[in-house]
C-alpha cells in the first residue's frame, strides 16, 4: 500500500538525514522502524506526511507513493485526505484547545458528519478520553495526552496510522494500554501501522515486520523472528550479549566496532 | 462630578475605537504570531476609501458600512497574499518588519491619492445625536459603541464554535501539528489576515465619521497599542476590554493631571502592567505540566 523507494532526504540542502531508505508497509500490517537517536525515523515519517518544508528539509531522490499514487510533492492536507495520518512524536497536543476541540482538529478534512461519527468512534476505542472530553487538553497525564493524540489522528479515518514514538514517557502500564489498543485497531479495521519505536522489544513485540534504520539508511529488515534471532539486533537494541546476559559495560569500544557492519 | 462623567463618557466612546484596532492586533498575533504594524493604516486607507465611496454614491451609513466591510476582507486578503505569504518559513520578526515597512506605505499612498488635507466623511447620520442628561452622544459613537459589543461577540462566537475558528486556534497552539491533521495553514493566515482588515475597516469608518479624515489617522493605530499589550497580545476579547480602560485612562489623565499626559499615559499603565502580568490581563500563560 505505502511504497517507499531508495528516498533521500536533505536539510538545508545539505545536511543528508535519509539516504536510500526504501521500505513498504500493506494494508493490515504493524511495520515498524527501528533506530537510535537520530538514525532518520522520524525524518521518514516527516516526509511522507509533507511536513518537511517549516523546517527547510527535501526530498532529492527516490519515489514515494501510497495505493499508486504519488506523494512526493503533495501538500500536507492532501496526504491527510489521501488516507495517511501521523501521531507526532511527544503527542504535539494543541494545549489550549479541549480535548474534543483536539479531536475534532484531527477530523478537519472530513465533513461535519463524518467528524462527529468518527468522534463516536474514537470514544468507544479510548473510552477515558471520553470522559475528559471538555478538559483542557494541556492539563492531562501524559498517558491520557497520547491516547487524545492517537484519536485525534484516528478522526480522519486513515488508512495508514504513523506513529512516531507512542511510548516516550509513559508508564509501562498505559504503554501496555496504548499499544493493545493499536493492535486491536488493526485487527478490527484493517488500517496498517507504521510504527516508529526506540523500544525495539517492544515494536517486534506487535510488528509484523521490520526495518532497522542507521545513519539515514535503511541496513537490515525482516521479520520479527528473524530480527530478534540476529545476534547484532540482540546486542545493540535488546542488549543482551551472545551468551544471552546483559552486556558487561567494559566492553563497549566492542559496540563501535561492530557498529560499523554493512555500512 | 459633571466634569468626571463627561470625561469618562468621551474617554468610552474613543476606547470603543481603540478596542476595535485592537483587536485586529490580537487576531493577527494570535493566529500567525506577527505584530501587524501596519493595522492603524489599514484603517485609514479603508476609510479613506470610505470617503471616496460616500463621495461618489449617497449612500447611508449601513450601507456604506457594509460596502467597507467587505472591500476591507478584500484588502486584506491582497495584503496577506502579496506582501505577507512570501514571507511564511522566515523568522517572524522579518515579517514584523514588512508590516512596518507596509504602514509606510500606505501612508504615502493614502496622501498621494487623497492629498494631506482634512476631510469630512460624508454619511447620513452626521451630527445627529442623542442627549442622556448632560451627556451628549454623536449616533456615530453610539454605533460604535454597539459595533464593538457585536464584533466581540461575534470573534468570540467564531473562535470558540466554528471549525475554522477553532482551526486558528490550533494553528496558533501547534503550527506543524496543524498541518499534519490537514488544516490548511495559509487559508487559516489569510482569514486571520481578512478578519483583522474588516475590524480595522469598521473602526475606520467610525473614525471618519466620528472625527473626520486626515493624514495623521493612523496615529490611533499607534495608540491602541497598549490596549493590546494591557489585554495580552494573544487575547481578541482581552484587546476589546483593554481599549476601553486605555481610552478612560488617557481622558482622565489629561482632565485632572494635565496635557500631554493622553499620550503617554496608556504607555506608562502598561509598563506598570507588565512587570506584575508580563502576559497581560488577559493573555494565555502558557500552560505547563510539571
Amino acid at each position: 500500500m505505502l511504497t517507499v523507494n531508495n528516498v533521500q532526504i536533505v536539510y538545508d540542502n545539505v545536511i543528508e538525514a535519509v539516504r536510500d531508505a526504501s521500505l513498504t508497509v500493506e494494508q493490515g500490517k504493524i511495520v515498524t522502524l527501528l533506530g537510535s537517536n537520530g538514525a532518520g525515523k522520524s525524518t521518514i515519517l516527516k516526509g511522507i506526511s509533507g511536513v518537511l518544508y517549516p523546517e527547510d528539509g527535501d526530498i532529492i531522490g527516490g519515489t514515494m507513493t501510497f495505493g499508486g499514487k504519488n506523494l512526493i510533492g503533495r501538500k500536507p492536507d492532501e496526504i491527510v485526505r489521501s488516507g495517511i495520518v501521523m501521531v507526532p512524536e511527544g503527542r504535539q497536543l494543541f494545549e489550549p484547545l479541549t480535548v474534543e476541540e483536539n479531536l475534532m482538529m484531527g477530523g478537519i478534512t472530513r465533513s461535519r458528519s463524518a467528524a462527529a461519527d468518527a468522534l463516536d468512534y474514537v470514544f468507544t476505542i479510548f473510552p477515558r478520553v471520553k470522559e475528559k472530553r471538555n478538559t483542557v487538553s494541556g492539563y492531562l497525564s501524559g498517558g491520557e495526552q497520547q491516547m487524545v493524540a492517537i484519536g485525534r489522528a484516528l478522526m480522519s479515518r486513515p488508512r495508514l496510522l504513523m506513529l512516531d514514538e507512542p511510548s516516550l514517557g509513559l508508564a509501562p502500564q498505559i504503554i501496555t494500554e496504548i499499544f493493545g489498543a493499536v493492535t486491536d485497531l488493526v485487527k478490527e479495521s484493517n488500517v496498517a501501522v507504521l510504527l516508529v519505536e526506540q523500544n525495539a522489544e517492544l515494536a517486534l513485540s506487535i510488528a509484523s515486520y521490520g526495518y532497522i534504520i542507521e545513519n539515514g539508511r535503511v541496513v537490515m529488515d525482516g521479520t520479527p523472528e528473524k530480527l530478534l534471532s540476529n545476534e547484532d539486533v540482540k546486542e545493540f537494541y535488546l542488549g543482551f550479549s551472545e551468551s544471552g546476559h546483559r552486556r558487561n559495560m567494559r566492553d563497549v569500544k566492542h559496540y563501535k566496532r561492530r557498529k560499523r557492519w554493512l555500512s | 462630578m459633571d466634569y468626571f462623567i463627561l470625561l469618562s463618557v468621551s474617554g468610552i466612546a474613543i476606547g470603543v475605537i481603540y478596542g476595535l484596532i485592537g483587536m485586529g492586533y490580537a487576531l493577527i498575533f494570535k493566529a500567525t504570531s506577527v505584530v501587524n504594524f501596519a493595522q492603524g493604516e489599514v484603517m485609514m486607507l479603508i476609510s479613506y476609501m470610505a470617503f471616496s465611496i460616500a463621495s461618489s454614491w449617497a449612500l447611508p451609513f449601513w450601507g456604506l458600512l457594509a460596502v467597507c466591510v467587505v472591500l476591507s476582507g478584500v484588502v486584506g486578503l491582497v495584503i496577506e497574499r502579496v506582501f505577507i505569504r512570501p514571507m511564511l518559513g522566515q523568522e517572524v520578526f522579518s515579517t514584523v518588519m514588512v508590516t512596518i515597512g507596509l504602514a509606510v506605505m500606505i501612508r504615502a499612498v493614502v496622501v498621494m491619492i487623497w492629498g494631506a488635507d482634512p476631510l469630512v466623511l460624508p454619511t447620513d447620520i452626521g451630527d445627529s445625536g442623542v442627549e442622556f442628561g448632560i451627556v451628549f452622544l454623536y449616533t456615530s459613537q453610539l454605533y460604535a459603541i454597539g459595533l464593538l459589543a457585536l464584533c466581540v461577540f461575534c470573534m468570540w462566537a467564531f473562535l470558540r464554535f466554528s471549525r475554522m475558528g477553532v482551526a486558528m486556534r490550533a494553528t496558533a497552539a501547534r503550527e506543524t501539528t496543524a498541518l499534519l491533521m490537514g488544516i490548511n495553514v495559509t487559508r487559516v493566515y489569510s482569514l486571520a489576515w481578512a478578519i483583522a482588515a474588516v475590524i480595522a475597516g469598521i473602526s475606520g469608518v467610525l473614525l471618519g465619521t466620528i472625527y473626520g479624515l486626515g493624514p495623521d489617522m493612523w496615529h490611533q493605530g499607534l495608540r491602541a497599542f497598549p490596549a493590546v499589550i494591557l489585554g495580552g497580545l494573544d487575547s481578541v476579547f482581552g484587546a476589546a476590554i483593554s481599549g476601553i480602560f486605555i481610552g478612560l485612562l488617557e481622558n482622565l489623565s489629561e482632565g485632572y493631571i494635565g496635557r500631554g499626559l493622553k499620550e503617554i499615559s496608556g504607555f506608562l499603565v502598561i509598563l506598570v502592567v507588565l512587570m506584575i502580568r508580563p502576559y497581560g490581563l488577559f493573555g494565555t500563560p502558557e500552560i505547563e505540566r510539571v
